[in-house]
């Protein structure tokens, strides 16, 4: 790797996908390496922040990580918070057909709201429930491919693969110089539409998975 | 390495006057075609309490209270974001009235006990410069009582 990159960097990343998905116990075992029962957790209101600084190659980083709810109900509210990603993970649960069919959404709601360039990483979480599972690996790694998406599986139960997908995640960033070498808040909003409200969320499975 | 403080993402961040414009439009539509959505309604409360001035984050809280009133279904998300308004009209007794009632029913809700970090934080700061006040007025009452004195003394 030829560029250098700047040391102290800070970078916005942002977590997508279905209700239940997995999206906040991921976050919580990458910051805090903790992981809550089911019982014990709570849908997301809104969204979620937390900052986690890593080295990367004797290099610091600082990640601020968006957390979004899922639920269809705060749609509107959560793509505000788009603006400025550098890297987006879609997140899916390998037990749930569902929440891997709705990715498309998830990706469309980037191209609205998210700037040009933005790295998007399929994430296939709660790979501990192999018993359950009903997208195989090789698929949900084609369908990544195809939508030009980093792929990884994990389990945020386990910890298995969760650091190394933040990883690659910024490594991929890193590689993109046009995402943070022109200021603090490179990736500018490709259009200036702000908050989108009714249009879709007909379409959208009413109701959640909590 | 736990993550070190206590953050609210919807206390601290607003929206631009575009977006809250987009939120505002969508409500008074609804209100003149006579039927207004929970959702638009709780869009636009929500939009306002992360807005800057206290006069619109009052009317935030004051929208996100009737929907709490009226639809049980919203009055989770309503709890939290009318502690969230509260906390950031430093109506603190109120902010944690709200957050405590979410945070009885969910305890293990992360972004209430980071909110109720807040609030506490908020409140013993607050109580310090209440302190500060009074330890000055105490002095500036303290000095002009002793020139009284020395007043009365002197004749």
């Amino acid at each position: 790797m030829s560029t250098a990159y700047p040391s102290g960097l800070n970078l916005k990343l942002l977590l997508i996908g279905n209700s239940s998905v997995g999206k906040s116990s991921l976050l919580l075992r990458f910051t805090d390496d903790e992981f809550l029962s089911d019982e014990e957790t709570a849908a997301t209101i809104g969204v979620d922040f937390k900052v986690k600084s890593i080295e990367l190659d004797g290099k610091k980083y600082k990640l601020s990580i968006w957390d979004t709810a899922g639920q269809e109900r705060f749609r509107t509210l959560t793509s505000s918070y788009y603006r400025g990603a550098q890297g987006v993970i879609l997140m899916y649960d390998v037990s749930s057909r569902q929440t891997f069919d709705e990715l498309l959404k998830w990706f469309k709601e980037i191209d609205t709201y998210c700037g040009e360039g933005v790295v998007r990483m399929v994430v296939g979480n709660k790979v501990d429930k192999e018993f359950s599972r009903q997208v195989s690996t090789e698929e949900g790694q084609a369908f990544a491919q195809r939508m030009g998406a980093l792929f990884v599986e994990c389990s945020a139960k386990t910890r298995l693969h969760v650091p190394e997908a933040f990883e690659e995640l910024v490594r991929r960033i890193l590689a993109t110089p046009s995402l943070w070498s022109k200021s603090a808040t490179p990736a500018t909003a490709r259009r200036e539409e702000p908050i989108r409200l009714e249009e879709e969320s007909s379409s959208w499975v009413g109701g959640c998975g909590c | 390495m736990p993550t070190e403080l206590p953050y609210a993402a919807e206390a601290e961040t607003g929206l631009s006057y575009d977006e809250l414009e987009v939120l505002r439009t969508q409500y008074y539509k609804e209100i003149e075609q006579g039927h207004v959505t929970t959702q638009s309604k709780f869009n636009y409360g929500w939009g306002l309490v992360k807005s800057q001035t206290a006069e619109l984050q009052t009317e935030g809280v004051k929208l996100l209270q009737e929907i709490y009133s009226a639809s049980p279904a919203h009055r989770r998300e309503c709890t939290y974001y009318i502690a969230v308004g509260y906390y950031k009209l430093r109506n603190y007794a109120y902010a944690r009235k709200f957050n405590d009632l979410l945070l009885s029913v969910e305890p293990e809700n992360m972004q209430a006990q980071s909110l109720r970090q807040l609030i506490d934080q908020a409140v013993t700061r607050d109580g310090y410069i209440g302190m500060g006040i009074i330890a000055g007025t105490a002095a500036v009452a303290g000095v002009v009582l002793a020139s009284v004195l020395r007043r009365s003394a002197r004749k």
